[in-house]
């Protein structure tokens, strides 16, 4: 311990003092690395819902929240045009070359390819693309601004990073995937009907069809959108706060929230799907 | 003018007392104090990579030591909440070595958003806003943006965020890096009248011949302690071997001779 009292005019150096014992924390241990991040993870998600539950929060961010509300639409609409277009293009002429063979009637081919865009590949692909494309600018932009000091400057102004820069971006986030799930979905119907009517001749009459389409369907493709919509914003925003070294860290830090995002895109649908099957009514719509 | 810090009655804005921090197992700073007095000015000075920016930034609570403690305003900053830290905060202003201008504000903003998030009247932000840029002699620049600014005007522009609050204690990490000596001579004399003296300021800086001027106390950090602490004069007075050699490189002893 270094002592309060000014030191002598004739200063000799401080004796070193024996180095105290710093404190140790468990997640420095390898195995425990996962788990840590998952729960600083968690720990990000419930203060961003608090600042989101705030008296007046939104309507304060509102500036921010329709400026990433932009963001997020402009960096995503043509990549999930593109994906969302070819995917339905060649899954229902996939489909209808195997069924030719065995099935004389391809009455039910829109009807059950409505169904699975739904539930299942709209929101999915349109989460995945958000991964990428929204979780890498998330992580790369909140990282500059740490490694530039930008969000200690922040935080010396007494503006919390996380209702600054993850609020918003999760808002904004959770907003635009459902919305563009949405949109994917028929994005992608229209482009498997185009694969449908051109080479199979089935009449928009039968292949828009929605007598396969149950409530619950719709549920969980919505449940799905909202939930990578929360997921990615966090996962990304928490790789870019954590980040550490320059510049280089940066890039690390982006491989990492793209990484991450879509791996908890794909936890998430396994979750989501099964809780669906299980509990959620198969009636029609 | 300069009592020596020894008198009895001084209080202390800042205290911080056995500082460790190690990065990937390499220490860097071992078990380093320091206390900031009430009116005084401290320099802290040392070689380049030694940890001064790394200790300016525990002293504000931006980094957590891996043991110690440090005490701002009789608080100590590991045991604050998150509202207790930022109403020690709202009584600070920090300068950053490498400005940490907002980059996707432009300079008004930037200079302002301390007083917006104080919750202060518009028009009021903007007449103070023109005014400590009138100070820091960058007039009319508010619309620019921190890219369009070079180095030297960037820190100015830095050092107006740091002080637009008028917090009482100020601390400035090299606030004169990258400026013209003409430059340096205003900054130092800007920072000596920002200086209230019911609070306190630390500079860390390299130029320490335009320091002396301003600096009270000096902290000499060598190899990850404190190797001296103490006034000008005791500094000039001391007959350790790195203390000399560290001040007759800067000018400081022969400032004395
Ligand atoms: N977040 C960090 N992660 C890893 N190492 C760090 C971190 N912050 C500081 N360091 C290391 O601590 C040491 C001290 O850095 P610091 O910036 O405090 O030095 P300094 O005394 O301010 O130097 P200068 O006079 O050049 O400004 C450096 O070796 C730096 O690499
Ligand atoms: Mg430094």
């Amino acid at each position: 311990m270094s002592s309060l009292a000014p030191t002598p005019a004739t200063a000799e150096p401080q004796k070193r003092a024996k180095r105290p014992i710093p404190r140790q924390s468990k997640a420095n241990r390898p195995l425990l690395y996962p788990l840590a991040a998952f729960r600083r993870g968690a720990t990000l998600f419930l203060e961003t819902l608090l600042w989101c539950i705030k008296p007046g929060a939104l309507k304060r961010r509102r500036r921010q929240i329709l400026e990433q509300l932009f963001v997020i639409g402009n960096k995503s609409v043509v990549f999930i045009t593109v994906t969302l277009g070819v995917l339905g293009l060649i899954s229902v002429f996939q489909v209808l070359v195997q069924v030719e063979r065995i099935l004389p009637d391809f009455s039910m081919i829109g009807p059950a390819f409505i169904q699975i865009m739904t539930r299942e590949f709209a929101p999915t692909m349109a989460g995945l693309m958000i991964a990428t494309r929204v979780g890498s600018g998330i992580a790369a932009e909140i990282g500059s601004m740490v490694v530039t000091e930008q969000v200690d400057a922040l935080r010396m102004c007494n503006a919390d990073p996380v209702d600054y820069l993850v609020m918003p971006r999760f808002v904004a986030s959770v907003i635009q995937t459902t919305l563009l799930s949405i949109y994917g979905c028929v994005i992608g119907v229209a482009s498997g009907f185009i694969a449908a009517g051109l080479f199979w001749n089935i009449p928009a009459g039968t292949f828009f069809n929605l007598q396969l389409v149950a409530y619950g369907d719709v549920v969980s493709g919505l449940m799905k959108a909202v939930a990578y919509g929360m997921a990615v914003p966090i996962v990304a925003a928490q790789a870019g706060l954590e980040t550490s070294g320059g510049s280089e860290g940066v890039g690390t830090a982006t491989t990492r929230a793209v990484v991450n995002a879509s791996f908890s895109v794909v936890v998430l649908d396994f979750l989501l799907s099964g809780f669906s099957f299980l509990f959620l009514s198969k009636g029609p719509m | 003018m300069s009592v020596s810090i020894r008198d009895a009655g001084q209080e202390q804005l800042i205290v911080a007392t056995g500082l460790y921090k190690s990065f990937g197992g390499e220490p860097i700073l071992l078990d380093v104090g320091v206390e900031v007095f009430r009116g005084r000015i401290l320099g802290i000075i040392g070689p380049g990579g030694v940890g001064k920016s790394l200790l300016m930034k525990m002293l504000a609570g931006l980094v957590e030591p891996d043991a110690g403690d440090v005490t701002v305003l009789g608080q100590s900053l590991q045991s604050l909440n998150a509202s207790g830290l930022a109403r020690v905060r709202d009584r600070m202003g920090f300068l950053f070595q490498n400005y940490a201008l907002f980059d996707f504000m432009d300079v008004g903003q930037n200079i302002a958003f301390p007083l917006e998030q104080m919750g202060v009247p518009k028009a009021e932000i903007t007449r103070r806003v023109a005014e400590r840029l009138a100070e820091v002699e960058l007039p009319g620049i508010e619309r620019l943006f921190p890219n369009e600014l070079a180095g030297g005007l960037k820190k100015r522009v830095a050092l107006a965020r740091a002080t637009i609050a008028g917090a009482p204690i100020l601390l400035y990490d090299d606030p004169t890096a990258g400026l013209d000596p003409v430059t340096s001579s205003k900054i130092f004399e800007l920072i000596r009248r920002l200086h209230r003296p019911d609070g306190a300021t630390v500079i860390v800086g390299h130029d320490i011949d335009r320091m002396v001027a301003v600096c009270d106390e000096w902290l000499l950090l060598h190899e990850g302690a404190v190797l001296f602490r103490g006034t000008t004069e005791e500094g000039r007075a001391s007959s350790h071997e790195v203390l000399k050699t560290f001040f007759m490189e800067t000018g400081m002893l022969g400032a004395a001779a």
